[in-house]
């Protein structure tokens, strides 16, 4: 076990490799001008000025220097200060965000973070919770409960449900409101009395004794959470019910209940491991859609996480921007498997062995 | 042959008693006639071999005893298993769990799938042993040892961590049947435990059960649809069509004296033990009936070369030939063997 993960995470850095060279091949395609705007506030006006910086940072340079100093940033010969560097954190100025992108991402992650962990729990309670349930009962009235949840749940094409629920509950009832959190709450958010432990404020809110502020904070939070996990929920719900009826259909499962193991054994111990597995896959293939998600939810309900801010860049061509979301979803992804990958050598021995 | 004769009374001097047993299945294709009201007895340390082609019911018969068929689709109709004086059918789930494995244990046909992929060898084993046994940990791993020992894993101490995909297909079956031979049930139900190995491991694993029955003494159900395999250990025989036991004798009468043209079928398929060409002597033609709306009469009737008016309207009864040997055919007087 141990053996295949430190393979598996000797392989991370050569994903990552391959990450950032697509990503910075994309970046070939724009103009030296453009990319200029790696280094500087803004794209300068002043043509003379362009070039001069165009030759400072080497953007008229063979491909492979450029990569390098696209990954390591590039010593400034005025003053000596490194600057820029992919791998230093710098991602550059974004346009549309009006400060470094760092910054942004920083004061931002946070946001979706927590919009992504919260949509995670409907995901599992709902989705493996009653598929097991579901197919646990297979056929009886539970079950065809779950079934047609299910298939309602699955055929809505997300942005419309989102809709949906936007004209119900915002637009008709005026139930929840848009954003992360009140004003009255935000300000007190960011008083030196309240503590920031994680960022997120449904949690800091707790541990800091604040009910009201995690009361606004949920409000703000539901509606988003909702549609955004909806879609793997729904997902979720089908693949874990198919896949335990097809374990609880194996042979092995027979020989566990002639063995006189109870049914409540026989599913934890002997179905379930195997039947999660696919799950685990969904998993993965869950993280990439929320992140995708989290762009269309955080525009429709203006929550200040990273997805809107992507979506503000991408609208304005703020290609800077756009790029360093690019990055952080490669980099999601490569621990995403990872993290697959690994959870299932841990379950089958069959990965895990050879 | 049914001995109780107080009738509904589960009271039996065999060890084991099954009275009318009848198993359908509720499917959306219509009602399978899997089990068929079969009857017979099984008494200490005998071993009885079940055998008939490919989907006449002979794992649904030992699944309905287990109470293992799913339900639904599947529904036992109606019959007793009576066990030591107790109907099996009539327990409650709870008592039943404790005659699963204990009591009775089931091999299964392929060892491949019937082992968890995702358990060690000795987990699987050592799980029966604290569960109807009460050892612990470091005791039942002690006695999972001996077991694997027994059923002739070499290095069983090394193999006991194991997973399942670690072992050849013989060595599985080895460990299928160290697990159920792990609590010392009275009864041993193999079904089709030889099927899906090769010939050479095929012999060895009879072997091995012949040998274990020696040693421990237990009664065996052995499902097959192999009279082969049979001939060489079971003491009698259950010859099974379409649902329902045609032919049942002990093994000598089965092989020497068969009054059943299915069984006269079986036997000919086999190959001709004194012509050492290996010459078939015949094999039966046509499909065996869908058990999906039983048709009137003798269901191997449109198979039968034997068959006369009367089988297409009249479904024949098990009947005496001599004591122990019936046959359900209405022409089982010139059903003999060339
Ligand atoms: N779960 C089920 N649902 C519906 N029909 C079933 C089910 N299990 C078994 N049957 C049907 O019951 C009949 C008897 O099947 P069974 O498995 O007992 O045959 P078998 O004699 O053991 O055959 P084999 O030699 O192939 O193992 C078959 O027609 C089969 O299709
Ligand atoms: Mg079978």
């Amino acid at each position: 076990m141990v053996n295949y993960i430190i393979r598996r995470l000797l392989m991370v850095p050569l994903l990552l490799f391959g990450v950032t060279v697509l990503i910075f091949l994309m970046l070939q395609v724009l103009s030296p001008v453009e990319r200029s705007a790696l280094y500087v506030r803004d794209i300068p006006r002043n043509e003379r000025v362009l070039e001069g910086i165009i030759k400072r940072y080497g953007l008229d340079q063979p491909v492979h220097i450029q990569y390098w100093k696209w990954l390591m940033g590039t010593i400034d010969p005025q003053t000596g200060d490194r600057q820029g560097g992919i791998l230093r954190g710098e991602f550059g100025y974004s346009r549309t965000a009006s400060q470094p992108v760092a910054e942004m991402l920083a004061r931002r992650f946070p946001a979706s973070l927590e919009l992504a962990l919260l949509a995670v729990i409907p995901v599992i309670a709902g989705g493996i919770l009653l598929g097991v349930v579901g197919a646990v009962n297979h056929n009886k009235p539970l079950d065809q409960f779950v079934r047609i949840f299910g298939i309602v749940g699955w055929s809505f094409p997300d942005f419309v449900f989102g809709l949906l629920l936007l004209m119900l509950f915002y637009a008709n009832l005026g139930w929840f409101p848009p954003g992360r959190i009140s004003d009255w709450a935000n300000q007190i958010v960011q008083s030196p009395e309240f503590h920031n432990y994680t960022q997120l404020i449904t949690i800091d809110s707790l541990l800091n004794l604040r009910f009201d502020i995690f009361w606004d904070a949920l409000r703000h939070l539901i509606m988003p959470v909702i549609t955004l996990a909806y879609l793997w929920w729904a997902l979720t719900l089908r693949v874990t019910r198919s896949s335990m009826l097809e374990t609880l259909r194996q042979d092995y499962i027979t020989t566990a209940r002639a063995k006189g193991l109870s049914e409540r054994t026989v599913i934890r111990r002997h179905a379930l491991p195997n039947g999660l597995m696919p799950v685990i896959t969904l998993g993965g293939n869950t993280v990439v859609g929320l992140l995708s998600g989290v762009v269309i939810v955080e525009t429709v309900y203006n929550y200040p996480g990273i997805g809107s801010a992507a979506a503000d860049a991408a609208v304005n061509l703020d290609v800077i921007t756009v790029l360093a979301f690019v990055l952080l979803n490669g980099f999601i992804l490569v621990m995403a498997n990872l993290i697959v990958d690994i959870l299932y050598a841990y379950i089958d021995p069959r990965v895990r062995l050879d | 042959m049914a001995v109780g004769i107080d009738l509904g009374k589960p009271t039996s001097q065999h060890l084991l008693e099954v009275r009318d047993l009848t198993t359908r299945f509720y499917t959306e294709d219509g009602v399978v006639h899997a089990v068929n009201g079969i009857s017979y007895t099984l008494d200490e340390g005998e071993t009885l071999g079940v055998v008939g082609e490919s989907g006449c019911g002979k794992s649904v018969h030992a699944l309905s005893m287990m109470r293992l068929i799913p339900i639904p689709p599947g529904k036992i109709e109606k019959g007793e298993v009576i066990f030591k004086g107790r109907d099996l059918l009539k327990l409650s789930e709870e008592e039943m769990r404790h005659i699963r494995g204990a009591e009775i244990a089931m091999i299964f046909q392929d060892p491949m799938t019937s082992l968890n992929p995702v358990l060690t060898i000795g987990f699987q084993i050592t799980e029966s042993l604290q569960l109807h046994q009460g050892m612990d940990k470091a005791q039942s791993r002690e006695r999972a040892l001996e077991l694997l020992d027994m059923v002739g894993i070499p290095e069983a101490a090394l193999r006991l961590d194991d997973y399942p995909h670690q072992f050849s297909g013989g060595m599985r079956q080895r460990a299928m049947i160290a697990m159920g031979l792990s609590c010392n049930p009275s009864i041993l139900i193999a079904d089709e435990p030889t099927t899906a190995l090769d010939v050479t491991i095929q012999a060895q694993i009879v072997d091995l059960v012949k040998r274990l029955q020696d040693k421990l003494g237990m009664t065996v159900i052995w499902i097959t649809h192999d009279l082969g395999v049979v001939a060489g250990m079971a003491d009698r025989v259950n010859v099974m069509y379409a649902g329902s036991i045609i032919e049942t004798g002990p093994v000598k009468y089965i092989y020497g004296d068969p009054h059943h043209p299915y069984t006269l079928g079986l036997l000919g398929s086999l190959p001709n033990p004194e012509g050492s060409m290996g010459v078939r002597l015949y094999s039966i033609p046509g499909e065996p009936p869908d058990l999906v709306g039983m048709p009137k009469g003798c269901p191997f009737a449109p198979r039968c070369t034997f068959k006369v008016e009367r089988c297409l309207h009249e479904m024949p009864m098990l009947e005496e030939i001599e004591p122990g040997h019936l046959a359900a055919c209405w022409e089982k007087d010139r059903v003999r063997r060339v």
